[in-house]
């Protein structure tokens, strides 16, 4: 029985590691039952929060020689149910390890902990006049270790990319408890399988990494933004390919469509365009020389779009702040507005992403469902929302379905079921579909490898 | 047995975890229960019945009740008001901590709270037909009043009376909400028109139960003035000026530019790291929780020694007498001092 099998992992794991960094209580296990994804929850038998690599390597052979279920998790803020401890075990709380190990200023890297979240790595490369470039949404909360793990993406990712292009090397300790290094500190460095870009997404189900080695870039001179109201998002997708066409590959290009504008005006109060059908809020960084150019050449184009409504370039940075601080609470924004929002993330090629949209919508009257969708225009990630009531068991069910019909849409259009929040539960049972028996027999098969006894986060990719 | 929370405050939290960077306890422990997204899991497990009551009192005497996950929640989620009804849950009967008890016997009658004031001389009872009323704050009056005398000093139009009562915070704060409520609404009808407070925790509290628009807090209502002021010298220098929050101004009436604006009109205003977080005085957290307390305010004293101010000003008395005796231990040599008290002695 699970209470049992806690009491007794609280006291052998105690034993190993120490009281201060194991805990079982019933609030403690009640807290990790959850991340930010809705209807996943699962109680783990023990909270173990190693300080270093050596602890981690402790727990993880103690996990292999008993065969307990060990979940890595960082701040838990994934949309994805990847670190939810369905199979109970041991939840491996990272938040304890955030040292910012080094910052090297004439490599352009960083070397840190998982713990260390995200703003906290960029606000420490800013010293150097460096930043790091991944920018989920999350990014207050959310780790480096996470970020890694799922492959995290954000605003920047046409121009700049994802994390998966940011990480050069890692220290991870495999499912046998073996402490193992990988890449390094190099940009360029092809020798053996690139086991780091294997194990970047791998959603802890092939190590725990204990300290992570990051690109950096140079910290943009300045940076300029602006906002376009267009009639409906099929619009704003028409004037997003006319930029890119135009042969502009901005840093940002992201859209809201109505719901989420006034779900967002209501909570920011930016005195947006509440009855524009969609919004683009674009821009770039850089060099004056070349960002203001480009800015005032994307406000050109849009405004000569069809279906334009009017834009509007902010006054400063400031505003600027404020209107990414916007985009980046759509999902919260979104969330006042029902008991329960399930937020999708399909990605497809992005001249597609018109029909798509359009698509989406009449899925979401079909089903009489409401669905706010906002993304990254540029690459064509979107999230589409779906914002209902969490008992209405009715509406949960359609969702359900018509979350179906929204994934086997992106598939149909070339596309994928998740740009960058990963697969966890939520996704796995449409991972096959996507990917194909053979490529789904190779991941399980690489899964042995890394973790022949199947503890490391089982449940998720190729377990 | 009733709910202890209300349904749809809970169902307003979608565990984005947007909270965990700004909570106290948080970055103190790394624990997940110890974070206002964690809590409010326990509160749901609570809720709906997974959870004993009894196991949320270790959470609810941890939170500072700080309420700084509010600004930073994009989703709305009430947590001083989840916070007040956990408190209600769990602080009752022989849970009740016997400080809380023994000062709600303190503030419980006009009686009592006059006897407070009574040891130290406070602003004298003044009727000016103004609809402006000065509310005195039981242990601002006890262990400050020269706050309410510099008040009286620089803002003559105001009412004093020192017969009022409590506002009915230490209360909605500690387990007894709907009694908190009813002497807010008791100190309002005694003082009707605009309530002026120099206390964060009570406007917020005032504010709360009688509207926005009835509560002033002294610094936004100073500000609104637009007096000019003459910086404070010291050998020939503006003297160097810093200031701390109170949670509740700042995180639950939105007020935390007008203190700094009037501050900067006053010396050299320098920003304390992490000015906008908790000390860890939160009420009555620090003298509940005082090696927690401890933990929480120790950076901030290091940060503040470091800046070597003249003066750090405060809004809020529990903010005041922790930084007093937090830096005096720490043999800081920085005078902690409410924003009236500098006004007045830049009028001096």
């Amino acid at each position: 029985m699970p209470a049992a099998n806690s009491a007794a992992l609280l006291e052998q794991l105690t034993a190993l590691l120490g009281s201060e960094v194991v805990r079982a209580d019933a609030t403690a296990l009640e807290a990790y039952s959850r991340d930010a994804t809705p209807l996943f929850h699962g109680l783990p038998e023990v909270i173990v929060s190693p300080r270093n690599t050596q602890e981690v390597a402790k727990v993880v052979k103690f996990a292999a020689d008993t065969k307990t279920p060990i979940i890595a998790r960082g701040a838990g803020s994934n949309l994805c149910g990847a670190t939810v401890p369905l199979a109970g075990g041991i939840v491996l709380s990272m938040a304890n390890m955030k040292k910012i190990i080094e910052i090297s200023k004439s490599e352009a890297l960083a070397v840190v902990q998982p713990g260390v979240t995200n703003i906290e790595l960029d606000e420490a490369a800013a010293k150097d006049g460096l930043r790091f470039i991944p920018d989920p949404g999350s990014r207050n909360v959310s780790t480096i270790g996470g970020n890694v793990a799922t492959s995290a993406g954000g605003l920047r990712g046409l121009k700049y990319g994802t994390t998966k292009n940011y990480v050069l090397g890692l220290e991870v300790v495999l499912g046998t408890g073996e402490i193992l290094r990988t890449g390094g500190r190099l940009v360029k460095d092809v020798a053996g399988y690139d086991v780091t870009r294997l194990l970047v997404g791998s959603e802890g189900t092939l190590g725990v990494f204990t300290e992570i080695t990051v690109a950096l870039a140079p910290r943009p001179k300045t940076s300029k933004y602006g906002v376009a109201y267009f009639d409906d998002l099929a619009a704003a997708a028409s004037a997003v390919d006319q930029i890119i066409l135009s042969g502009i590959m901005p840093a940002t290009l992201e859209f809201l469509d109505n719901t989420c504008i006034v779900a967002v005006e209501e909570f920011a109060k930016l005195g947006l365009d509440t009855k524009a059908g969609a919004l683009l809020l674009f821009g770039d960084d850089g060099d004056e020389a070349s960002v203001i150019p480009t800015v005032e050449r994307m406000s050109e184009i849009a405004k000569a779009a069809s279906g334009c409504r009017g834009v509007t370039l902010a006054a400063d940075v400031a505003a600027a702040e404020q209107l990414l601080y916007a985009r980046r609470c759509s999902l919260p924004a979104l969330a006042r507005l029902g008991s329960l929002s399930i937020l999708e993330d399909i990605a497809v090629p992005r001249p597609k992403m018109a029909e798509v949209v359009k698509r989406i919508e009449e899925i979401g009257q079909r089903f009489n469902l409401r669905i706010g969708t906002f993304g990254h225009a540029g690459d064509g990630n979107l999230h589409p929302t779906i914002v209902l009531d969490k008992d209405n068991v009715e509406e949960v069910k359609k969702s359900e379905l018509a979350l179906r019909e929204i994934f086997n849409l992106a598939i149909e259009f070339g596309g994928t079921i998740t740009g960058e929040h990963g697969v966890g539960s939520a996704k796995l049972p449409f991972l096959e579909g996507l990917i194909g028996p053979g490529n789904m027999e190779l991941q399980r098969s690489i899964k042995k490898v890394f973790d022949p006894r199947g503890i490391l986060n089982p449940g998720r990719l190729g377990s | 047995m009733s709910k202890p929370f209300t349904q749809n405050k809970l169902d307003r939290c979608i565990s984005c975890g947007y909270c965990l960077p700004a909570c106290p306890t948080y970055k103190l422990t790394g624990n997940e229960e110890s974070s206002p997204r964690g809590r409010i899991t326990l509160m749901r497990a609570v809720q709906d019945g997974k959870l004993p009551l009894v196991d949320l009192v270790p959470e609810s005497n941890f939170c500072l009740g700080c309420r700084a996950c509010e600004p930073v929640c994009p989703a709305g989620v009430e947590y001083g008001v989840l916070l007040e009804e956990m408190r209600v849950a769990t602080w009752t009967g022989k849970n009740r901590p016997l400080i809380v008890r023994g000062l709600f016997i303190a503030v419980g009658t006009k009686f009592m709270v006059r006897l407070l004031g009574l040891f130290s001389p406070l602003a004298k009872n003044r009727k000016s037909g103004s609809e402006v009323h000065l509310a005195l704050g039981c242990f601002e009056r006890a262990l400050f009043p020269s706050v309410s005398k510099a008040v009286a000093a620089i803002e003559p139009n105001c009412s004093i009376s020192a017969e009022q009562g409590c506002c009915g915070a230490l209360h909605a704060h500690n387990g007894e909400l709907e009694k908190g409520k009813a002497m807010a609404v008791a100190l309002g009808e005694s003082m009707p028109g605009t309530i002026l407070s120099t206390a964060g925790g009570c406007a917020a509290h005032l504010s709360s139960v009688l509207g926005r628009e009835r509560v002033k807090e002294f610094s936004e209502w100073w500000a609104a003035k637009q007096v000019a002021l003459n910086p404070i010298m010291k050998s020939g220098k503006p003297v160097r000026i810093g200031f701390q929050d109170s949670c509740h101004l700042r995180n639950g009436m939105g007020v935390f530019k007008e203190p700094r604006a009037i501050l900067a009109s006053l010396g050299e205003y320098v920003e304390v790291p992490d000015a906008s977080g908790c000390c860890g005085a939160a009420g009555t957290y620090a003298l509940l929780q005082k090696k927690n307390s401890r933990k929480v305010i120790s950076q901030k004293v290091r940060d503040i020694a470091e800046l070597k101010l003249d003066y750090l000003a405060s809004v809020n008395p529990g903010c005041t007498r922790q930084l007093k005796t937090e830096l005096r231990r720490a043999g800081v040599k920085t005078k902690v001092i409410h924003l009236a008290e500098l006004i007045a002695l830049s009028q001096k």
